[in-house]
């Protein structure tokens, strides 16, 4: 970005008429787009509040809040039971983690520019394959595998490894991209094949940056593990759907800190790891 | 477990015996043992979890049938239908609103959530993070179920679940923003004697503008893609068809929604790094 406006500050000889032209334009293309932002939320506000919400079924003020007021209040009974589904939960999480890793590995190898086999085929074929992971969402990925492969945490680890592929080799394919070729050429000029190329050239200088978007991926794994056993994947999720369920509202308070709980750990254990690594 | 080999120093007995390793006696045990728990844990839970390993193999060939005989032909059609195209048009009001209400309230968040710009660091900045790290923390569908239960069916739900959702995404992504400014002309700004409000507005704010808009754009983007599920529980949109059609098991309509929903993504992220290039230009 910065590399960017620099260029252009740099590139023509403009003179004062130029840019202040330059800016008139910008400032009326950025007034048209503030009044197209702002019909557009009138539209929207219109359509979703005024329109689509059932005021009268929804009562008034004061029946919202008692609605919202049965969330108030701690299940403690509850905890003592939600130390497995937390257990079970950061495995899931854990575990997609580290089988998403192993299939970003084809998936990194072949979607950056520089080190893809053969490019017209297998670079696209790659960043399709990426796309697809990250536009669908997780649950519709559980739900895909709970039907291939039945329920059980099986299906939300394999949903957590394809979702968390895309942003995975995303990252890494960039990372990728950006490698001093010098090592690279090296070892291919003492005769290392291509194995040996990624091995010994490509992987020690990425390896740090791959590592810490790894971790930035598990910690959101723990995150999107919470709510998987909400479609038969287990866990939290399935907790919650059960509290819910039979109308226990405080159960459900009690899920979301205990939710809550096990991703502060996650994010603090990720930020030090990522210290760590860097 | 064997002992890792001895350092060279200790031992200098010709070049024959002069072993090295990358890392030295404490760092390697460390290393070696660190790994092996990380195996054991790993192994461990694919006990706990009861993952039957003998199923991962004829998965593949299960989901080939099941794709095939049962997804295989999408009923397009039903996907161009008017009652879908306009839950279509829903989710895209639903995720334009939620991304819009989400960012008006991350700023403030931002800005108080920001270690070197937060008017009082005992107090705003710890409750700001708090509030921040919570949004962030339960996923959406969980705000859009705790909505559906407080509010009932309907857009509101899903707008509000997105809210929260954008709120702790961009609060993040701002606070982030906002620490790794230059202090320069702030300190200047405070130096003649501006206030906190007037430091923002005049120090801060131009130096963050671009990122600002270009994670904006960003934040609509992730906002859509949740929006075409949060119908899911019950909060508007495409995602209540998915959930219906699932449950009528009409497999050929389902594979006709994920792949609409497939396409509106892909469509959706094209402009968004579109309209982030442009912004970047436009600077």
């Amino acid at each position: 970005m910065s590399s960017e406006t620099t260029a252009q500050k740099r590139a023509p000889r403009l003179t004062v008429d130029d840019v202040l032209n330059h800016r008139r334009r910008a400032g009326w293309s950025r007034r048209v787009l503030y009044v197209f932002l702002l019909a557009a939320m009138a539209w929207s506000l219109n359509v979703t509040v005024i329109q689509d919400t059932d005021w009268a079924r929804m009562g008034s003020l004061g029946n919202v809040l008692g609605a919202a007021g049965r969330f108030a209040g701690i299940d403690f009974a509850l905890f003592p039971t939600l130390i497995a589904p937390m257990l079970e939960t950061f495995m899931i999480a854990c575990l997609g983690t580290l089988v998403g890793v192993i299939i970003c590995i084809p998936a990194a190898w072949f979607g950056a520019q520089n080190v893809t086999p053969f490019k017209p085929i297998t670079y696209p074929l790659a960043r399709l394959a990426m796309t697809l992971s990250r536009s669908i969402h997780e649950i519709v990925w559980a739900l895909f595998f709970v039907s291939a492969v039945g329920l059980g945490a099986l299906a939300g680890v394999l949903a957590l490894a394809v979702r968390s592929v895309g942003f995975i080799a995303k990252m890494s394919a960039e990372a990728i991209e950006d490698i001093d070729p010098g090592p690279v050429e090296a070892i291919r000029a003492t005769g290392g094949n291509a194995f040996q190329v990624m091995l010994y050239g490509v992987l020690p200088q990425v390896l740090p940056q791959i590592l810490s978007v790894i971790v930035f991926e598990w910690e959101i794994n723990i995150r999107r593990s919470a709510v998987l056993g909400l479609v038969g994947a287990g866990g939290l999720g399935l907790v919650f759907f059960r509290q819910m369920n039979t109308f226990n509202y405080h159960g459900v308070t009690s899920v979301i800190i205990a939710i809550l709980l096990l991703i502060s750990a996650g994010e603090l254990v990720s930020y030090y790891a990522r210290k760590a690594v860097i | 477990m064997n002992r890792p080999p001895q350092s060279p120093l200790v031992t200098p007995a010709g070049p024959s015996a002069c072993h090295w390793s990358r890392f030295k006696f404490p760092d390697s045990l460390i290393r070696y043992a660190s790994w092996i728990s990380v195996l054991v844990f790993l192994t461990y839970t694919v006990e706990y979890l009861d993952i039957p390993l003998d199923r991962l193999l004829g998965m593949f060939g299960r989901m080939g049938t099941t794709l095939s005989t049962r997804y295989y032909p999408p009923d397009i059609g039903y996907t161009l239908d008017v009652g879908y195209l306009s839950y279509v048009v829903d989710t895209i009001h639903m995720a334009f609103l939620g991304a819009i209400f989400g960012l008006i309230a991350s700023i403030p968040l931002a800005w108080f959530g920001s270690f070197n710009m937060s008017p009082s660091r005992r107090w705003l900045y710890p409750i700001a993070r708090l509030i921040t790290m919570s949004c962030r923390a339960v996923h959406e569908m969980i705000w859009a179920i705790l909505f559906v239960a407080i509010l009932g069916f309907g857009m509101l739900p899903g707008v509000l679940a997105l809210t929260f959702f954008c709120t702790g995404f961009a609060g993040k992504l701002f606070a982030e923003e906002i620490e790794a400014i230059d202090v320069g002309p702030v300190e200047a700004m405070r130096a003649s004697g501006a206030n906190q409000l007037q430091v923002m507005a005049f120090g801060v704010f131009p130096q963050v503008r671009v990122a600002f808009t270009g994670i904006a754009i960003y934040t609509w983007d992730v906002a859509f893609r949740a929006a075409t599920v949060v119908g899911f529980f019950g909060a508007g949109g495409m995602g209540w068809y998915l959930k219906r059609n699932i449950l009528q098991v009409e497999t050929e309509r389902v594979a006709a929604i994920l792949l609409s929903i497939i396409i509106l993504v892909l469509i959706s992220e094209i402009a968004s790094a579109w309209a982030r290039a442009k912004v970047m230009k436009m600077n």
